[in-house]
């Protein structure tokens, strides 16, 4: 008891201080793949069934929706690919770095934690497809969080709603800059530390502002719901909506953004 | 040492133990996720001390830590403590009738929530939440069925 008991605190006090357990992590990681996936199974049966037993009419309308969206998207990729071009070209005029699109890596999410008071996804990949620690995902709609944890099949994403969540963000109507915190709740974050004269109003838009290296530039985070000047407080209060889809996505994307790296595990937090 | 159909019965359980743990919860459910690992270890313990003591706790422990994205070490302290109260009390506990023997899993898991919360409480500043008493409830709940079930699936076995 005693002995076990000990290595038990001595792996605790490693694993706080140093990333050189990762290997255990993994090795753990396979043994309980095998449940992971059984209790996905549910949830993609249902998914399944919700699919096959679409009526033909919906599916129809639903592809007519598709092919129509389908077609303003490529219009506008088109313009993108000229705007790209300019944007690199002006770029190297200023010799500045050349800036590439972001490689992506599609993922399915496979379990939400059961814990209500944390904000955590898992998805299906891991350390074997190149997924490492810090990096940033997203969905159809904006950024939805950073992986905390790699295992070589799945990986544990903190969403940007969760308490212990901020992300630096600024205001893509006039480049105003702030903190977007998780509030624990997945339909608002709290921009904090917000002077009173700050120029932010409800409905703009905060895109990530790539300070702080974690996050990539540009992505929409939020939108700003609800600006309140409290007299005698030093701060606004303004809290915001998430642009992902936090509660409902199921297919998300990976980043592997131009230079970043691997992030040291100890500057993350970590749940019990 | 242990024999195939106890390797069967301990595969299994724990194979079950750990999907059920991950099972997808609706919102409202998921405040009342019952520690199913914890109750697995505690009917293989009870069941047969004599094979199942404490270095159960070593694998299992890491295998919640890596699901859960804990400090690894930090399960494997908690199931180590859980085990060795288990065995010094698993000859009363055996006897017990399962009234008492639900309030023995409600006072085990709630003691194990409270050592976790205690032990994140020194590991990192902040201090979230850590429920203490809802998994307690319903692990104790569901002792009685998971018990009952494991114990006709092991006399299944038996023979």
């Amino acid at each position: 008891m005693a002995a076990i008991a000990v290595l038990a605190m001595a792996l605790i006090w490693l694993d706080s201080h140093a990333p050189w357990l990762q290997p255990l992590r993994n090795a753990t990681g396979y043994l309980i793949l095998p449940a992971q996936k059984v209790a996905a199974i549910p949830a993609a049966m249902a998914d399944w069934f919700g699919e096959s037993a679409a009526a033909r009419q919906e599916l129809q309308a639903e592809n007519k929706k598709l092919t129509a969206r389908n077609l303003i998207l490529e219009t506008k990729a088109q313009r993108l690919a000229a705007l790209e071009a300019e944007n690199i070209e002006l770029r190297e005029l200023l010799s500045a770095s050349e800036q590439i699109d972001d490689r992506v890596l599609v993922s399915t999410l496979i379990a939400v934690d059961p814990d209500p008071y944390s904000k955590q996804i898992l998805i299906d990949k891991g350390s074997e497809d190149g997924v490492f620690l810090g990096q940033p995902v997203l969905d159809a709609y904006g950024l939805l969080g950073q992986v905390v944890d790699v295992l070589p099949r799945s990986s544990r994403v903190l969403m940007i709603a969760d308490s212990n969540h901020a992300i630096p963000v600024q205001v893509n109507r006039n480049g105003v800059r702030a903190i977007a915190a998780g509030t624990g709740s997945l339909a608002e974050l709290e921009l904090i530390y917000v002077p009173n004269t700050a120029d932010i109003q409800p409905g703009d838009l905060l895109v990530s502002s790539g300070l702080g290296g974690r996050y990539p530039k540009g992505y929409p985070v939020a939108r700003v719901d609800r600006v309140e000047n409290i007299p005698g407080k030093p701060f606004a209060s303004v809290t915001a909506r998430p642009s992902a889809h936090l509660d409902r996505s199921r297919h998300l994307l990976l980043v592997f953004q131009q230079g970043s790296g691997q992030v040291p595990p100890e500057t993350l937090w970590r749940k019990q | 040492m242990m024999d195939f159909r106890t390797l069967l019965v301990f595969a299994t359980s724990v194979f079950l133990a750990f999907t059920l743990q991950r099972l997808p919860m609706p919102e409202i459910l998921s405040w009342l996720q019952p520690a199913w690992v914890t109750m697995a270890v505690t009917i293989l313990v009870l069941r047969a001390p004599q094979v199942f003591g404490l270095w159960l706790a070593l694998p299992l422990g890491l295998m919640l830590d890596a699901e859960q994205g804990s400090y690894l070490g930090l399960h494997v302290l908690l199931l180590t403590l859980h085990i060795y109260l288990l065995q010094v009390m698993y000859k009363r506990v055996a006897m017990f009738n399962f009234i008492q023997q639900t309030g023995v899993v409600f006072l085990l898991v709630a003691l194990q929530q409270l050592l976790a919360y205690w032990a994140l409480w020194l590991l990192t500043e902040d201090s979230r939440p850590v429920d203490i008493w809802r998994p307690a409830l319903t692990s104790a709940l569901m002792w009685p069925w998971v018990y009952a079930l494991v114990s006709l699936a092991m006399r299944k076995v038996r023979h």
